[in-house]
């Protein structure tokens, strides 16, 4: 990337903060309308109760808790590709890292409305969080859910702040900027930071903490989440591949919206100087790994549970490989391989626009994963008897189309109010890679003395 | 140790009539869902018959058996609750604190018996119905989980009875309604803990089997399946 | 609190702001008057390595352990203080208590650093004080706080002969 000076760079990266376009405004309003029917629907079903959705015996989840899980394993894009570059030291991470972990925020704040909206109860979901009630008890520590509450909040909170943190000397850039009621706003945001080396070093201390804590916690959280169904004695659920098969593919779609993100952002932010080919190429590597990783995971469990050729478990195999589930299985398999894998693998192909292809189907093919795990299973259980169906009803469509619109809608927003790219950390990236450059002319000219 | 309530069902004196679905119905305020939401699979039969067809006609075999919550001992519903409503009472049964339910349905998908249903709608009993609801059993609303409790408002109100009158309860003195509406005395209800009881003694029968029993729930109910069928298999 | 008297100038680039503080040093301006702004992390120039000592990784590590404590306590005494039968499970199942403990450690450290990060830089500070918009166009700032009267002149000569594009002072009488 030829090197910008620190005022380009400036300029460039918070010309999107400056007016918003028609088509800007279009674009949010029709995002605003789905987002709105979706909470309208969901109103609906607080009134009537869940029978609006098309959840039934033996299929108690279903579009709710697809999406739930399938957002929070987006959520784990950002932080974790974030910091694990941050750690690796990876050059390349720092347009990429923001934009990263703003899909974190607001995917997992997303993923996580969804134990709230699937509730029969959901007035009563305070009952979930460990308060000294009147009635003296307190929640199931045994239960998964429980987890879930505390790995979710523990990771929310920690990827807010990861997002945050790195904010606030670009808050004090646009502040600097800025006239009027948006100097006072952004003062308030940058918390009166001026560029001291103090607050620079303990702010990037802090980051690194965070870098090295947030990892785990991640990795914890997607474990913890498909243990919500691996510690149920169903069909096909009862594995104990299911936590590392759910946190490879919570990044295998983390990636892939990353970069569909950028890509996004790319061509409307204009910002082809900034996100380049480079990035879409490094990313698309990553992602061809974690195909090829999650290929080997469903290959793996589908192996074992075919040879084991336990009755029940064959049930729901054949029913997702030949019977009913089959034709979204089929779409799942090209979506998340077959289709992604040329894209991903041929460097001709590995463009900015095949990589953007290629995730584009993996996060459709992902979604068709956690629905294929959950559906299947739940209608095929042990006695034949009860076995049942599912089908979604406008409700549950309704909200699923709100998510991403929702997702969409605020990213829009966000990429309006704060630089997408952080501008500190592209600048201290340029300096390091002049003051390299200058170190290797230094000792040339040293060795040829 | 204090009474283990369970059942034993004689499934050769079964003839599949349903009776004891219909008494369920109406001992525990459980609503009809219409023609609409049965088709959708909502019906809240606490007890379901069961039944399976083998074979090609005229040479059909007929299975059928009465399904209900097996009050587990080991109840995989149990520790997936989030708020205690589905947990484990001092007698062996699984109780049902319908209070704390939030909904959240985890118990029953975990239950390998598909016998916990939930409150899609609120209940509904058309006029007059509404004047034949059970007193000493609660209503439940919309978003609550509820399943079979072996009447536990009978089971306490004959311990209570006893007490009153300071003797022993009597072996089958507490009918759940399913058991009193048998027209064929196959259900059996009683205590586990007293080997004089009838339901220990079918328990101990060479037919009695657990339904499931591989998964390790440890069922209180023994099945006596027909000797017909294939030995001892059920289902 | 008004912006206390100081000199300063801003620098263009880091080598120049580099030259303007060993002007500073080799003017024996004691350290703890010596104030540095950018727009930038610059840790490897020397102008920038002041004020990095900090325990807040220890902090942090510390604030985990306090997590993992609340959270083991959190679980193992909830759960006693009403014990419920459910599935033949011990009323203080040990993976779920480990895996509440595990979270709220790490929920603690986080925190820990960041609420470490904000009373050591003492951020959030929104009173009017010292800085330079200058400082958000690129230019490092180097001055020195409360100049005595005798060395105002040296210090701005020697901040304009180390490269600086601008030299600020303000007035001590505020």
């Amino acid at each position: 990337m030829a090197t910008k000076s620190a005022e380009q760079i400036t300029i460039d990266l918070l010309r999107p903060l400056s007016g918003i376009s028609g088509r800007w405004v279009f674009a949010v309003a029709v995002l605003a309308g789905v987002v709105v029917a979706a909470l309208s629907a969901f109103f609906y079903q607080v009134y009537a109760g869940l029978g609006v959705s098309g959840l039934r015996t033996p299929v108690f989840w279903g579009f709710y808790i697809t999406n739930f899980v399938f957002w929070i394993g987006l959520s784990h894009a950002g932080t974790l590709i974030s910091a694990i570059l941050r750690l690796a030291n990876a050059t390349w991470r720092r347009p990429v890292t923001r934009c990263a972990e703003v899909i974190t925020v607001f995917a997992l704040s997303i993923g996580a409305t969804f134990p709230i909206i699937h509730l029969g109860r959901p007035w009563l979901a305070f009952f979930l969080f460990p308060y000294p009630s009147e009635r003296g008890i307190w929640p199931n520590i045994r239960s998964p859910l429980l987890w879930d509450f505390f790995a979710i909040n523990t990771y929310l909170i920690s990827s807010v702040t990861f997002l945050l943190l790195p904010m606030v000397p670009d808050f004090a850039l646009v502040r600097d900027r800025a006239e009027g009621v948006k100097k006072k706003i952004y003062g308030v945001l940058a918390l009166g930071w001026t560029g001291t080396p103090k607050e620079w070093h303990r702010l990037e201390t802090a980051m690194h903490i965070m870098a090295i804590a947030v990892i785990p916690v991640a990795v914890s959280v997607h474990s913890i989440v498909s243990w919500d169904f691996a510690m149920a004695p169903v069909p096909m659920w009862h594995s104990t591949i299911f936590a590392p098969y759910f946190v490879a593919g919570a990044i295998f779609s983390g990636i892939a919206a990353l970069i569909l993100a950028m890509a996004l952002l790319r061509k409307f932010l204009h910002l082809e100087e900034y996100l380049l080919p480079i990035h879409f190429e490094n990313l698309g590597k990553l992602l061809l790994v974690m195909s090829l990783l999650w290929f080997y995971f469903v290959f793996a469990e589908r192996l074992t549970t075919w040879y084991g050729n336990e009755s029940s478990e064959m049930t729901v195999f054949w029913t997702t490989q030949h019977g009913s589930y089959s034709p979204l299985f089929w779409t799942m398999v090209f979506c998340n391989f077959l289709i992604p894998f040329p894209f991903l693998a041929i460097k001709k192909l590995r463009t900015i626009t095949g990589t953007a292809i290629a995730s584009f189907t993996v996060v459709i093919g992902m979604w068709l994963e956690r629905f294929l795990i959950i559906v299947p299973s739940l209608s095929h259980k042990y006695l034949t008897y009860s076995w049942g169906t599912y089908r979604p009803t406008w409700v549950e469509i309704t909200i699923t189309a709100g998510t991403f619109c929702a997702m969409a809608l605020l990213y829009m927003i966000f990429s309006k109010v704060v630089p997408i790219i952080s501008i500190w950390e592209l600048k201290a990236g340029q300096h390091l890679k002049t003051q390299a450059v200058r170190l290797v002319v230094k000792s040339s000219e040293a060795g040829a003395d | 140790m204090g009474h283990q309530w369970g059942m034993a069902i004689d499934l050769d004196r079964c003839t599949g009539c349903e009776a004891c679905v219909v008494a369920c119905h109406a001992e525990n305020n459980i609503s009809t869902v219409g023609e609409d939401q049965a088709a959708l699979s909502r019906a809240k039969h606490w007890i379901r018959v069961e039944r399976y067809y083998e074979g090609e006609f005229p040479d059909v075999t007929v299975k059928f058996m009465p399904v209900f919550c097996q009050q587990c001992d080991a109840a995989p519903c149990e520790p997936v609750c989030p708020t205690f409503a589905s947990y484990h009472t001092s007698e062996g049964l699984n109780g049902q604190v319908y209070n704390r339910c939030i909904g959240t349905r985890y118990c029953a998908n975990a239950c390998p018996y598909v016998v916990r249903y939930f409150n899609f709608y609120n209940p509904v009993w058309d006029k007059p119905l509404h004047l034949q609801l059970n007193p000493d059993v609660s209503v439940r609303e919309v978003g609550v989980m509820e399943k079979c409790t072996f009447c536990v408002q009978r089971i306490k109100a004959g311990e209570v009875q006893a007490e009153a009158e300071k003797r022993e309860l009597k072996d089958g003195e507490i009918q759940p309604a399913c058991v009193q509406s048998c027209p064929t005395r196959a259900m059996v209800f009683g205590d586990l803990s007293d080997p004089e009881s009838e339901v220990s003694r079918l328990a101990r029968s060479g037919r009695s089997t657990k339904l499931l029993g591989e998964l390790g729930t440890r069922p209180k109910v023994n099945y006596l399946p027909r000797d017909s069928w294939h030995g001892n298999e059920i289902g | 609190m008004p912006s206390p008297p100081v000199i300063y100038g801003l620098f263009a680039d880091p080598e120049s702001a580099d030259r303007g503080m060993n002007a500073l040093h080799r003017a024996e301006i004691k350290p703890k008057k010596i104030v540095v702004m950018s727009a930038e992390p610059f840790d490897d120039y020397s102008f920038a390595k002041m004020d990095h000592h900090t325990p807040m990784p220890w902090i942090a590590a510390a604030g985990g352990v306090v997590g993992g404590t609340c959270g083991y306590l959190l679980a193992r005494l909830t759960q006693v203080a009403y014990p419920i039968n459910t599935g033949g499970m011990p009323i203080v199942a040990a993976w779920p208590t480990g895996i509440v403990t595990y979270e709220l450690t790490m929920l603690g450290a986080v925190i820990t650093t960041i609420v470490t990060l904000l009373i050591t830089t003492r951020l959030p500070n929104w009173k009017s004080k010292l800085y330079d918009e200058e400082v958000s166009n690129g230019k490092i700032l180097i001055g020195v706080l409360d100049p005595s009267d005798a060395a105002r002149a040296e210090i701005e000569n020697r901040l304009r002969g180390a490269g600086a594009v601008k030299v600020k002072a303000t007035n001590p009488h505020h």
